[in-house]
């Protein structure tokens, strides 16, 4: 376990290193890729969170993410408000937390486990879509909301404007680097420790005297709040909210990132986030049609063949366990 | 009597038409060991349910410490001082040893012995590396016997704790069980008289949800009735 966490923070701070070094070689366009690449990776990790340590698959995070979205949005593009940045943020993930909150309070509580959580929060999702397709007259309906501004605000006397390419790229790396460090250091303790025990058997972590039900939602509340904040801060760097971004084919996409990144290692999904993202781009400009029927066939494979459960991360581990195994085989 | 921990008074239960228990009274005092025995079927697993508060009894009431316990939920009924040991091991077998004790020790409101300690108790202290999944039956039945001390209980219940082990593990565990005699009260359920003479306690056998004999487990190997009910013959 120690030597885990010694290399997990050694690929963390070769990450940060060249997250830190990209700047220099990269043009403002590539950045500003890589930036909301970034969020959609931060969306990731949030997933990771709960998924990687619970078992338990939320097929609608989007739904958080959305939420996180239009509450910045509202906030920010509504004038009378003061200091709309900082508390469109806040707003942003209390509105996604809260929202966990009360739909997990009764899935977690009523007992709601495995595939059945799973088909609830995919509903979830559809409503919240639905929700900001039809209340058009706040959220702008199908066409979404226009014009958001780009975060600013004043902390100590030092002013921050992310209106340029630079300074919000490294305001989102940064916010990306404590957020996963922070929940890796919580996943990987007493906390995470016992979810394990959860997931392994929940009646016998209660028999020990843990509160699972409440582990659980807790869990799940974090996780939906570092949702929020990533749709918070995606829609102030695209300019734009839509009702895409609290849909069904964005939960899925999550998915497909932590699957494919490794669940339950938290920095796997953001890497697989930045892979994927930057895999659709090249292969949907030689042909359009060509990445969804690649992105079905990336997620039958990761899913159905369950060789690689913990996804392109563990494959390293698998290889020193083939190797050792020949080796005392010989 | 101030020193009674756990009190089962005229506890019935009912499963649509079936009687799976009537009219048991059993009382446990601070530090005594006792058994409940009885053939398959005899409800005996049901009864420990009832007494972990898992199963609310249909009529009578089961008592910790004066309290009503039906219904509660398990890790409240867990910090009030009741350690259950499940029939079928259920240890978490993708943690470590020492995490499934860390674990256990995590939930007691106020954990006592430290992780080395219950490793020795239960004698894993060579295995505390290993992913409990790996374990051997025996041991897996250890374990969970280590994590059941670890939350410090009042009451220790044990459903056949020995339950597929070999003869040699089951006078081990009751020989462990003697050690910790007069630190908790202990309640086992079952099946094996080897394991239950080893123990030589106060014992309650059941027979089709009902009190046929209790007394001291000696009395209870003697009495004709009891022998006619493990041999089948009634």
């Amino acid at each position: 376990m120690i030597a885990g966490d010694r290399n997990w923070l050694l690929i963390f701070a070769a990450c940060v290193a060249l997250a830190t070094i990209y700047p220099l070689i990269a043009d403002g366009y590539q950045l500003t890729v890589i930036r909301d690449a970034l969020i959609f990776g931060l969306f990731a990790a949030s997933l990771d969170f709960f998924w990687g340590r619970t078992g338990i698959l939320c097929f609608g995070h989007a739904a958080f993410f959305g939420i996180g979205g239009y509450i910045m949005a509202l906030v920010t593009l509504n004038d009378a408000i003061p200091f709309a940045s900082l508390l469109g943020i806040m707003g942003a993930v209390a509105g996604a937390a809260v929202v966990a909150a009360i739909i997990g309070y009764f899935l977690f509580f009523g007992g709601i486990r495995g595939s059945y959580f799973t088909i609830v929060t995919l509903a979830m999702g559809v409503i919240c879509q639905q929700a900001a397709v039809s209340w058009s007259s706040v959220t702008g309906g199908d066409s979404g909301l226009i014009g958001i501004p780009p975060i600013e605000f004043d902390v100590g006397g030092l002013h921050v404007d992310l209106s340029q390419d630079l300074p919000s790229y490294i305001f989102v790396a940064a916010i990306v680097a404590v957020a996963v460090l922070t929940l890796w250091s919580i996943s990987r303790g007493r906390w995470g420790t016992v979810l394990t025990a959860i997931q392994d058997n929940e009646v016998r972590a209660a028999a020990l005297g843990h509160n699972a039900p409440l582990r659980l939602l807790v869990t799940f509340v974090l996780s939906a709040a570092i949702a929020g904040l990533a749709g918070a801060l995606y829609v102030c760097m695209a300019g734009l909210v839509a009702p895409d971004l609290s849909g069904l084919l964005l939960s899925t996409e999550v998915i497909v990132w932590v699957a494919v990144g490794g669940r339950g290692t938290l920095l796997g999904p953001v890497l697989g986030a930045i892979f994927i993202q930057r895999a659709q781009q090249t292969i949907s400009s030689f042909n359009p049609s060509l990445w969804p029927l690649l992105l079905g066939c990336v997620f039958v494979f990761v899913v159905i063949v369950f060789i690689l459960p913990d996804g392109i991360l563990s494959i390293y581990a698998r290889l020193k366990v083939l190797f050792k195994g020949r080796r005392r085989a010989q | 009597m101030s020193d009674v921990l756990l009190q089962a008074e005229n506890v019935g239960i009912r499963f649509g038409g079936l009687q799976a228990l009537e009219a048991l009274d059993l009382t446990v005092r601070d530090k005594e060991l006792c058994c409940i025995i009885g053939p398959n079927g005899a409800g005996k697993s049901t009864f420990l349910n009832v007494l972990t508060g898992t199963l609310r009894p249909t009529s009578g009431s089961v008592r910790f410490l004066g309290r009503d316990i039906a219904g509660l939920p398990l890790h409240r009924i867990a910090r009030l001082g009741i350690a259950r040991k499940f029939q079928i091991p259920s240890v978490f077998p993708s943690l470590s040893v020492e995490d499934n004790l860390k674990v256990a020790r995590w939930g007691a409101p106020s954990p006592v012995r430290p992780v080395a300690e219950l490793l020795e108790l239960v004698a894993l202290g060579n295995r505390a590396a290993t992913l409990a999944g790996e374990l051997a039956h025996g041991q897996k039945q250890w374990l969970e016997i280590g994590m059941a001390l670890a939350i410090e209980p009042r009451l220790l219940l044990l459903d056949e704790p020995t339950a597929g082990m070999t003869p040699q593990e089951t006078l081990a565990t009751a020989e462990m069980l003697l050690r910790l005699k007069g630190e908790f009260s202990i309640v086992a359920v079952e099946h094996d008289i080897r394991f239950v003479r080893a123990l030589n306690c106060e014992t309650l056998v059941l027979h089709q949800g009902r009190r046929l004999r209790s007394g001291p487990f000696h009395d209870i190997e003697t009495d004709e009735m009891v022998r006619d009910v493990y041999l089948g013959r009634r």
